[in-house]
């Protein structure tokens, strides 16, 4: 937080210098047009031509925004009613369509300054986008291949018998394994919420067996599940869903994992596949802490985290948020519920079902 | 295989990695030979025969599916795929083209050899071995073509068995849904992925004992079905 206000400091006051300079210049540029417009003043009608002090004013819209604009259009308007509008050599100004002139100064200077501050803007957060997808790809390359050696260097190493067979020594490198895996799912979490930030979710459909996601969540989870009693209820007759199996297997393996870190080692959890009406619904129920009212409305946001558990149960607030994401992008919807605290939570997604196939009747299938 | 000992070629550019696929393999009795690019691979693979290539993906010099497309070229030596996540269709373009089988990095040595065995097993299969494949309660004698859970005879249609076939062939491995819908409903139906799903779910009532809970067809999201193999059926219940 102090470097972060140390670092405003600094650019507030880089970019107070930036202006300086900018207006400085402008003022400088309209000072030298002045002495051009006095020398024309004996050959030529300058009362109108004062309309070139636009070019002083846009020089500093474009360079330096509103502020540096509307000070030089000031001062423009300054010059040319002292200079250049009768009364000469009087600020005041008699003829109606000069005032006009000058009220123009300003408005271009404001409209032109926020033009070119915006369009400035959005070449910053262009930028800002480049740099984020090329830290993404470095990142996900530079952290992966580590993580790689690690994980398979200490499978190894768990093999080998001398490992094995020692009891004290087999279940660190059990830890390193098991932590280096845990370390690859929070970055998987950190690009997939950058991803969904950066440039959305783009599922790719196809027909899958609701209970083929469910049982492949449960698989991938397996070792976080290990200390709970785990009842799976999937029901036989499940309408085929066509949707992107992967992000919902990913978005139900949130689920899990949330179901086994707030609630405790030997209670139970729940995942049931049924119908519900015209969509097939998926739910995580388990014994835990669940959840308060002010809770319950806010777990889907980004970054939330209970005040109860900020402390105490490690996490980045962003399994249900990126959840949410994919299943909403597969055209589902999610719910959670919670009698109150300590008395469990229950997470459901309801994933659509397209008209029947009516695949057995087909003659090709099975002739 | 050319000898009691089988010959691994690992293809990695990451010097660690190579490291600990060598200890792990050596550890299980392998020979292993090993390249840093792409290159030294497929001039590994041409001097001197191998039973098995381990490819990255990721190489420096060349695309791991160039590698996979010219030794198929040639051979039929089983090549296990070292991918990164997220990334099912890159999956089902290498199997296509060829590869046996793949793991996604990070992984464990037990996994990347247990797709190895299997891909090995199929190559002596096909080279007159045991014709039955057995995993758990489930016998499929590719010889007689007999399907049975228990010891008792299944009565399957001709496309059931069509495809319990194919997924014997490449028991422990996984197999596309593209190629499965090939071969069993020919290539029209190479997009009706529905049948594929029905009907294995179809096949999984007679032959697992949960099938909503299938251990032994199992499903790799995305990619296709595996039949998997006796070590994982013997490995404790979660």
């Amino acid at each position: 937080m102090l470097g972060g206000i140390r670092g405003w400091k600094i650019s507030a006051g880089a970019s107070l210098k930036a202006s300086l300079s900018v207006i400085g210049a402008s003022l400088l540029l309209l000072a030298l047009l002045t002495a051009a417009l006095a020398a024309l003043r004996n050959v030529a009608d300058v009362g109108t031509v004062t309309i070139i002090y636009l070019i002083a004013v846009l020089y500093a819209a474009i360079r330096g925004g509103v502020v540096p604009a509307v000070i030089t259009a000031v001062a423009a308007i300054g010059a040319a009613a002292f200079f250049f509008y009768p009364p000469i050599y009087d600020f005041r100004v008699y003829d109606p369509i000069h005032l006009i002139d000058l009220v123009l100064f300003i408005v271009v200077a404001v409209v032109t300054g926020q033009l070119a501050t915006g369009v400035r803007r959005a070449k910053i957060r262009e930028q800002g986008d480049l740099l984020r997808e090329a830290l993404i790809g470095s990142v996900s390359h530079e952290l992966r291949t580590p993580l790689s050696t690690i994980v398979g260097s200490a499978s190894v190493l768990a093999q080998s018998p001398d490992i094995a067979n020692n009891a004290q020594l087999a279940p660190l490198v059990n830890s390193i394994r098991e932590e280096a895996e845990r370390l690859n799912e929070s970055i998987q979490n950190l690009l997939d919420a950058t991803r969904i930030s950066s440039e959305g979710v783009r599922p790719h459909a196809e027909w899958v067996d609701p209970g083929d996601i469910v049982n492949v969540a449960i698989e991938h989870k397996s070792r976080l599940l290990a200390q709970h009693q785990l009842k799976v209820v999937v029901a036989p007759d499940l309408p085929l869903v066509r949707l992107d199996p992967m992000l919902v297997e990913k978005a139900l393996g949130q689920l899990i994992e949330n179901a086994a870190k707030y609630s405790s080692p030997g209670s139970s959890i729940s995942i049931r596949a049924e119908q519900s009406g015209d969509m097939v619904r998926i739910a995580v129920q388990d014994q835990g802490v669940g959840m308060s009212r002010e809770e319950q409305k806010r777990i889907w946001d980004r970054f939330y985290r209970s005040p109860r558990h900020r402390d105490t149960i490690p996490g980045a607030g962003l399994g249900l948020w990126i959840a949410r994401a994919f299943v909403t992008a597969c055209d589902g919807r999610v719910d959670a519920f919670s009698p109150g605290i300590n008395s469990g939570t229950s997470v459901s997604f309801y994933l659509p079902v397209q008209p029947s196939v009516g695949v057995e009747n087909s003659k090709a299938f099975d002739d | 295989m050319t000898s009691a000992q089988p010959v691994v070629l690992i293809i990695d550019d990451e010097v660690q990695i190579r490291r600990f696929l060598r200890a792990g393999f050596e550890l299980e009795r392998f020979v292993v030979l090993d390249a840093e690019n792409a290159e030294a691979g497929l001039r590994a693979v041409t001097l001197r025969p191998v039973d098995l290539i381990v490819v990255d993906l990721g190489l420096p010099d060349l695309d791991g599916s160039v590698i996979v497309e010219r030794v198929r070229s040639w051979s039929s030596v089983p090549i296990i795929v070292l991918s990164v996540r997220s990334s099912e269709e890159e999956k089902v373009r290498l199997l296509e083209l060829g590869a046996d089988d793949y793991v996604v990095k990070p992984f464990g040595m037990a996994e990347l050899l247990a797709r190895s065995r299997a891909a090995l097993r199929r190559q002596t299969r096909g080279s007159g071995g045991d014709p039955a494949v057995r995993i758990g309660p489930l016998t499929i004698n590719l010889a007689t073509r007999a399907v049975s859970v228990d010891g008792a005879r299944l009565q399957l249609s001709p496309k059931e068995y069509r495809l319990l076939q194919i997924l014997a062939q490449h028991a422990g491995n996984v197999v596309t849904h593209q190629h499965l819908l090939k071969e069993v409903w020919g290539i029209k139906h190479v997009n009706d992925g529905h049948y594929l799903r029905m009907f294995v779910r179809k096949i999984r009532q007679k032959i697992e004992s949960d099938p909503t809970q299938p251990r032994i067809l199992l499903t790799e999201l995305g990619v296709g079905y595996r039949l998997a193999q006796q070590s994982e059926l013997d490995m404790p219940q979660r």
